[in-house]
């Protein structure tokens, strides 16, 4: 054959070939065309036109799924069940693998009304394999479109007893279970979970949480998780989850049984304790919290967590003395034993013995320096301890902390140009900063001490401009002080006095600032300080315990000083005293003098507190 | 003999009223009342040990007049509310200047506390109820009732039923974009466990079921007082009674595609011929709300309302609802804020309405034997309180005009009813 005959023969033949193809492409472009037109008008809410066009396109194309698909949609938007079940009906007849169009047929029927036939078309889907998992998650997810939850959860269990698998739709069913308020059930699939998969604990955690919404809800949790740690006691994650359940109940005390199973049988070495302790610490329970420290020192010195676990230990324990108010001596000046501080510094102590490397020692070391000088009144102990930080410690924030705490063990022991040094060193070094400030304001009080007022005033003034610091109110308090009390001398002899017997006062000198503050207020009775030398020497009676006169000076000052600063807060102070000796009528009473008497006080809202809680109401 | 009798006569009756009421307490209401809010819950607390009250309208920002007793006093006092000890003729001066007929002004007598259910859920919902808050500031006794509760009849054991945020056409608030949220999950775990429980398919039929029992309520005397999507949300499900307006994101099927032309209008309290947002997205449940005020308007310093003045002697429930110590109450956003005016139907009465926009704020109506009462917007005193914000502390708005009108509405029932003057 010629060269030229083949490529005519070739071009021919293709030409022949290519026309029906030419033709089908012809055609597909024109439904495109109208599909994209029915779409828009879907997208209108032209419902019943676009139906119109896809009706005819599914007709000339019935295996096109999407046309299908959007038919089957826009029946849906109109509410049409029955023709788009028809569809349905239609489209599964053709299709090889019916089980997605049988639930599909079913979520119709459901939407329709009919329940009944809905069920039976779910039924059918799963007959269709009952042995695959794909076909049960398929019926799943058709149900939780329409948030069936209790037929899903059939639907899952069916599915593994059918295939008498256990370990299948775990985390479906425990969510399914959660959203019907099954929250017993839910653990029990998170336990299975847990069985198969220990790391799973942090995902069902975050999956559970959202659902422990009541007390009761954690508490049927809690019956089948405690069921599972005694079926498998040495399934380390199903013990962590019940700690962790008990916690979110609020149940320390069993939460540390549980703590304490895991540290011993996992050989933690207290890890797990001291990590427990300090949740508990948290959640305010002190008590469990230092017998989770306490533990872990006792079985574990050695441990890394045994160091820490004592320091927290001890901070623990002076929370706890702080909270319930607890006091070293009595008001007579009488020690008194076994309280909570002298457990803290008992176990400060033992750090620094058992512990001399620690990072944290120059912290204990102080932290027992501020708890000589301020709860145990132990001064040279105290002033031995913190000069050791400052010295051995320098550039530490315990050293800055120290040297804090000697300026102010100086000022109590009168040597206050040695406190001056202390806390001017310090303010050069640090400038801003809590410390900072209170140092700050310890220069102002030295120099109010000294009757240095102009000084006392200026550091005041520098002060109370950052509002945000916790000293700034004191030194508004120092300042209007400064300001109201001068005179009737150039000298300020009253104000003088009064300063010097308020550093009595800090000093823990209590009758010689009593005896001085009589003298004063005998010989300048009429000064304007005359109301806070009654407030102090009330305040003086009632630190020495002397309730019942200190209760009686409060009483006089709104009777002596009506229009004075003092009066509602003289009562209120006086309430407080009968309230805290028994005297539960009369503080009602003298309460109600104070709004009665000072309606426009700062105070009122604190008394109306008070009233409240002494008529038994809930604050 | 006669003039002395006469003399006795004269005695007696210049007298009598001064020992009848020998002293009285005055609560102020206007400006020198310190804590407005705290004033209305000890009317409350007076009322309920069967205390005499004279509600003042409009004298002194609405004050209320009592017997002088030592225990009153003290509650005053504990309670932080200010008031004057007036003797009897003092007292008498102000009746007689209040029921004067050349003032605004009326005495209404409150005789017994309503008691008051609180509509809303046991769980707790990231944003705060208004009333709710008013109520536990004020320290006025109520009780939290639900859809079960509702649909098991518990309405008839209260005279006053208050509505917040709540969404009676079971769409959830339109919180579609918290829909992964855990209190979201949980709201609408619990509506759905709620409708099956009492025999519903989906929510929307509940919460319908819900607001023709208290439709019902009000018919048969009862006081409705809504507050924010509460009001507007309301009236919607009554017009939708015979459709489905709720989008599938909602409740699993579409809107109804002819659900406009089925709404039914004669249903509803306060609005008409409003169409539902059938847009599952958008944060509105109707063209009832005019949504958020212009941009220019959109600031917490120059964006008010003002209450309507009534005649005290002849429209005293609108009166009592409008006790103010001001004309102008600061502005406040909620999901619903002011309702369209064109679309209250014209036998409601409008009680108070944001100035130049065409819009009401809040409006009373009666239905049957009964009333309700709508006030837009979630929290007077948080200009747009999103959610998850902390609730509003009220010590800090004692004053509060805003909050002032809620309560208004708990004394209202409390009052004795007089026939109109008219």
């Amino acid at each position: 054959m010629q060269p030229t005959l083949r490529f005519l023969t070739g071009i021919l033949l293709a030409s022949i070939l290519w026309i029906p193809v030419l033709q089908a492409q012809n055609l597909e472009e024109s439904q495109v065309g109208r599909f994209q037109l029915a779409e828009s008008f879907l997208r209108a809410a032209q419902y019943e036109r676009a139906i119109g066009m896809l009706e005819t396109l599914y007709e000339e194309s019935p295996g096109t799924h999407v046309f299908y698909e959007r038919l089957r949609e826009a029946y849906e938007s109109v509410k049409r069940y029955d023709a788009a079940i028809a569809l349905v009906d239609r489209k599964m007849a053709t299709e090889s693998a019916p089980t997605s169009f049988l639930a599909e047929k079913a979520r119709l029927l459901f939407l329709k009304g009919d329940e009944a036939g809905a069920r039976a078309q779910w039924d059918a889907a799963i007959a269709t394999n009952p042995s695959s998992p794909s076909v049960y998650l398929l019926v799943y997810r058709s149900l939780m479109d329409l948030r069936l939850f209790d037929w899903a959860i059939d639907v899952l269990e069916k599915g593994r007893t059918s295939m008498d698998n256990e370990t299948l739709f775990q985390t479906d069913l425990a969510y399914l279970y959660n959203l019907t308020s099954q929250p017993a059930k839910a653990v029990e699939k998170y336990l299975e979970l847990l069985s198969l998969n220990q790391n799973q604990l942090s995902y069902i955690k975050s999956q559970l949480s959202q659902f422990l919404t009541s007390p009761e809800a954690i508490e049927e949790c809690l019956v089948v998780a405690r069921d599972g740690v005694a079926r498998e006691p040495l399934n380390r994650a199903y013990r962590e989850f019940l700690g962790w359940l008990l916690v979110e109940g609020d149940a320390f005390r069993e939460a540390l049984e549980v703590y304490r199973g895991i540290d011993r049988l996992e050989r933690e070495q207290g890890r797990m304790l001291f990590g427990f302790g300090l949740v508990a610490a948290d959640g305010g329970a002190w008590d469990v919290a230092l017998e989770a420290f306490d533990e872990v020192l006792q079985r574990y010195p050695e441990a890394a967590s045994a160091p820490e676990a004592m320091r927290g230990l001890a901070m623990m324990q002076e929370k706890w003395a702080e909270e319930v108010g607890e006091r070293v001596f009595d008001t007579a000046g009488n020690r008194l034993e076994s309280s909570h501080w002298d457990e803290a510094l008992a176990t400060y102590q033992r750090f620094l013995i058992e512990y001399p490397q620690h990072p944290q020692y120059p912290d204990v070391l102080r932290r027992i320096g501020a708890l000589q000088q301020d709860v145990f009144f132990d001064l040279p102990a105290a002033e031995t301890v913190l000069t050791e930080v400052v010295s051995r410690y320098p550039q530490t924030d315990a050293a800055d902390q120290a040297a804090y705490d000697l300026g102010r063990l100086a000022v109590t022991e009168g040597r206050l140009e040695d406190a001056r040094m202390a806390f001017t060193r310090l303010l050069t070094r640090l400038r801003t900063g809590d410390l900072a400030d209170l140092a700050r304001y310890e220069l102002a009080l030295l120099h109010f001490y000294q009757g240095d007022f102009e000084a006392a005033e200026s550091f005041t003034r520098a002060m109370q401009e950052n509002t945000s610091t916790d000293v700034a109110n004191n030194a508004i308090d120092m300042k209007v002080l400064l300001i109201e009390s001068m005179g009737p001398d150039s000298l300020n002899t009253p104000l003088r006095r009064f300063a010097r017997i308020q550093l009595l006062t800090r000093q823990r000198d209590y009758n010689v600032a009593e005896h001085q503050l009589d003298d004063l207020m005998d010989e300048f009775g009429q000064h304007a300080l005359a109301d806070d030398m009654m407030m102090q020497k009330a305040e003086l009676q009632a630190r020495s315990g002397q309730s019942e006169a200190a209760i009686s000076t409060f009483l006089q000052i709104p009777l002596l000083f009506p229009r004075g600063f003092f009066g509602a807060r003289a009562l209120m102070l006086a309430a407080d005293l009968q309230t805290e000796i028994g005297l539960e009528e009369d503080a009602l009473r003298t309460y109600q003098r104070v709004l009665t008497e000072f309606p426009g006080s700062l105070l009122i809202p604190r008394v109306r507190e008070s009233i409240r809680r002494l008529r038994g109401e809930n604050v | 003999m006669m003039m002395t009798r006469n003399v006795i006569l004269f005695l007696f009756l210049a007298f009598v009223p001064s020992m009848v009421r020998a002293q009285d307490i005055l609560i102020p209401m206007d400006e020198s009342q310190s804590d407005h809010l705290k004033a209305y819950g000890v009317t409350f607390w007076a009322l309920e040990r069967s205390m005499d009250v004279d509600w003042l309208l409009n004298y002194r920002g609405g004050s209320f007049l009592l017997t002088r007793q030592s225990d009153l006093e003290a509650e005053l006092r504990v309670r932080g509310v200010h008031f004057e000890v007036i003797n009897g003729s003092r007292t008498a001066a102000i009746i007689s200047e209040v029921e004067s007929d050349a003032t605004n002004t009326a005495v209404v007598r409150l005789e017994k506390p309503p008691r008051i259910a609180v509509y809303a859920p046991d769980q707790t919902l990231p944003w705060d109820d208004a009333v709710l808050l008013a109520l536990n500031y004020a320290e006025v006794p109520y009780e939290m009732i639900y859809d079960d509760d509702v649909l098991q009849g518990a309405l008839d054991e209260y005279d006053w039923l208050h509505l917040h945020h709540e969404d009676f056409t079971g769409q959830y608030g339109k919180f579609f974009s918290f829909r992964s949220t855990a209190w979201y999950i949980e709201q609408q775990r619990q509506a759905e466990m709620a409708a099956r429980r009492n025999g519903f398919r989906k929510v929307s039929e509940m919460k319908l079921a819900v607001v023709q029992r208290i439709r019902a309520y009000v018919g048969g005397g009862g006081f409705l007082f809504a507050m924010c999507s509460g009001t507007d949300t309301f009236d919607i499900a009554l017009a939708a009674a015979q459709t489905d307006i709720v989008p599938a994101e909602y409740d699993g099927d579409p809107v109804d595609p002819d659900a406009v032309s089925r709404l039914d209008y004669s249903n509803t309290f306060a609005f008409t011929d409003f169409r539902p947002e059938f847009n599952s997205r958008e944060y509105e449940h109707s063209d009832i709300d005019a949504g958020l005020p212009p941009q220019p308007l959109r600031n917490p310093a120059v964006d008010y309302f003002t209450l309507f003045e009534f005649s005290a002697k002849y429209d005293q429930v609108p009166t009592m609802l409008t006790q103010n110590h001001v004309a102008t109450v600061k502005g406040f956003i909620g999901q619903t804020t002011n309702f369209r005016k064109p679309l209250v139907k014209p036998n409601v009465v409008i009680l108070a309405e944001a100035p130049g926009r065409n819009e009401v704020r809040y409006l009373h109506g009666t239905f049957g034997e009964g009333t309700f009462t709508f006030y837009g917007g979630h929290d007077p005193e948080d200009y747009q309180h999103f959610v998850s914000d902390e609730p509003t502390d009220l010590s800090l708005h004692k004053q509060s005009p805003g909050y002032r009108l809620i309560l208004n509405n708990i004394l209202f029932p409390a009052a004795k009813k007089k026939k109109q003057k008219t």
